[in-house]
């Protein structure tokens, strides 16, 4: 067996389901996600796109299937198989629609924190920090509270404080959903460099044209499951399935 | 007229009145201390997600916010010595205060927890951080922010309520006025002073509260740890523009 193939392999989801209230959410869901890759995942609101993402650092618990992350099985069958959560989710990190930046530290503070929580020492986690703050702009903005920064300015800062403990992927839950576009562009391309300095990541995204351009890999979800992926040239371009060009033909109609 | 009014003569009586003030303030920094903390524990059990938590913790609270505190003295030191469990003076005192105060203090912190936006906590523990981790880092200093103004109104009415004390012959200011007035005759004055004393007591509390609240909300940091960090933290970036 090819052991490379295997390590290659940074997310594998098989047969995944989840259900709230009875009602299938996630129904049959599987998925890899390979290293360095970028994998876009469309469809409409309360299709279950949202629930895959949080599914994969269990801030979800799935119903039943397997998830593999950074190499460690994390659920498999209807079990949690996740003996250190705190170790799961340092290495998957978040970016959400609404920043959710704590108000009540600094930027740079907000970088800090899960790194000293971590153990990384006072004097690394800051420098570390301000790199972050660096890489996505923001090093001017270090001793700002959110409130004090623009919504484009807050989602960078998530992101760098997402990359803090060096995660083997980054999740993106609709990251632009509640920013003007002058924002929008500033954190795309923020995502565009990490895109190119080869972080593996998985967003939930309504901007189809960044999906057709920086994605590796495009997954349409609906109702619940996998309608049609594949290379963003051909899902967003020739799509096979009627829903997805139905859903496609809708978000050129609204645009 | 003043001459007339003020006749006691207060130097015997200062020693007196220093250990009354002493009293109060050891009443109110006892009380305050225990309020708080079962307080934070009702609070707790009141944004818990089992209802057999919550229940005996709502209760609690519906039960004392809706008594006197004069009554809740008088079970603790009189009612309860009928039965055999005699209290001293000073542990009645601050059971009574605690168990009243926390009552109001847990409807504070317990909304104020509830107050602090749900994605927080998950942000946290997206980046890892445990449970008691979440609480201590992320949701309990937003609290606290929230928390503070109505707090703030806790303590310096708690401090005021010590004076309900005198009931009990707690030694407090209030005792202290009662035994100078039957010492003197001079009710009006006594209890002019004995007001004046509490003035002087609760008005630069409840203003060094309101400034410090400010400053919270202004992000000065409190803690020299934080205040380091963020020195550091401008260090480094001083020294990396310049």
């Amino acid at each position: 067996m090819n052991v490379r193939a295997l390590s290659d392999v940074v997310v594998r989801i098989e047969n995944l389901n989840k259900s709230f209230d009875g009602r299938l959410v996630l129904d049959g869901v599987s998925l890899n996600v390979r290293n360095q890759k970028i994998v876009a995942i469309i469809g409409q609101s309360g299709g279950g796109k949202t629930t895959l993402l949080r599914c994969l650092n269990l801030l979800e618990r799935p119903d039943h299937g397997l998830l593999e992350v950074a190499g460690e099985t994390i659920f498999k069958g209807s079990s949690m198989e996740c003996r250190d959560l705190a170790k799961l989710r340092q290495s998957v990190g978040m970016v959400f629609q609404r920043f959710n930046l704590f108000p009540h530290l600094t930027a740079v503070e907000n970088v800090m924190l899960a790194q000293l929580r971590a153990g990384v020492p006072e004097k690394d986690a800051l420098e570390r920090a301000v790199q972050l703050l660096r890489r996505v702009g923001l090093a001017h903005r270090a001793l700002a509270y959110p409130e004090q920064m623009s919504g484009g300015e807050q989602q960078r800062v998530a992101i760098a404080r997402a990359l803090a403990l060096k995660p083997s992927v980054l999740l993106f839950d609709e990251p632009t959903s509640s920013l003007d576009p002058e924002s929008t562009a500033e954190v795309l391309r923020v995502m565009r460099e990490l895109a190119a300095d080869g972080m593996t990541m998985v967003l939930v995204t309504h901007e189809l044209p960044f999906a057709r351009d920086v994605a590796d890999w495009v997954v349409f979800v609906d109702g619940g499951k996998i309608v049609e992926q594949g290379a963003p040239a051909d899902v967003l371009g020739k799509p096979q399935e009627l829903r997805t060009r139905t859903f496609l033909a809708s978000y050129a109609a609204g645009q | 007229m003043i001459a007339e009014l003020f006749q006691v003569p207060w130097s015997d009586y200062a020693p007196a009145l220093l250990d009354g003030l002493e009293r109060t303030v050891l009443y109110t920094i006892a009380s305050f201390a225990g309020a708080a903390a079962l307080g934070l524990a009702l609070a707790l059990l009141r944004v818990s997600r089992h209802r057999a938590l919550r229940i005996p913790a709502a209760i609690y609270t519906e039960v004392f916010k809706n008594i006197p505190l004069l009554a809740i003295i008088f079970v603790t030191y009189f009612g309860l010595a009928s039965v055999g469990l005699k209290l001293g003076v000073f542990s009645a005192g601050c059971v009574s205060l605690i168990v009243f105060y926390a009552a109001y203090l847990s409807e504070i912190f317990r909304s104020a927890i509830a107050g602090v936006h749900a994605g927080q906590q998950e942000a946290s523990e997206a980046l890892g951080l445990g449970k008691v981790s979440t609480f201590a880092y992320v949701v309990f200093p937003q609290a606290l922010r929230s928390a503070l103004p109505g707090t703030n109104t806790m303590l310096v009415d708690l401090l005021k309520s010590t004076s309900l004390l005198v009931t009990i012959s707690a030694a407090e200011l209030m005792s202290e006025g009662r035994l100078i007035t039957s010492a003197t005759f001079r009710a009006l004055e006594v209890y002019l002073v004995i007001a004046a004393i509490y003035f002087v007591l609760c008005y630069p509390l409840s203003q060094g509260l309101l400034w410090l609240e400010r400053k919270i909300r202004a992000g000065v940091p409190l803690t020299p740890r934080r205040r380091r960090r963020l020195k550091a933290a401008r260090a480094m970036l001083e020294g990396a523009s310049a």
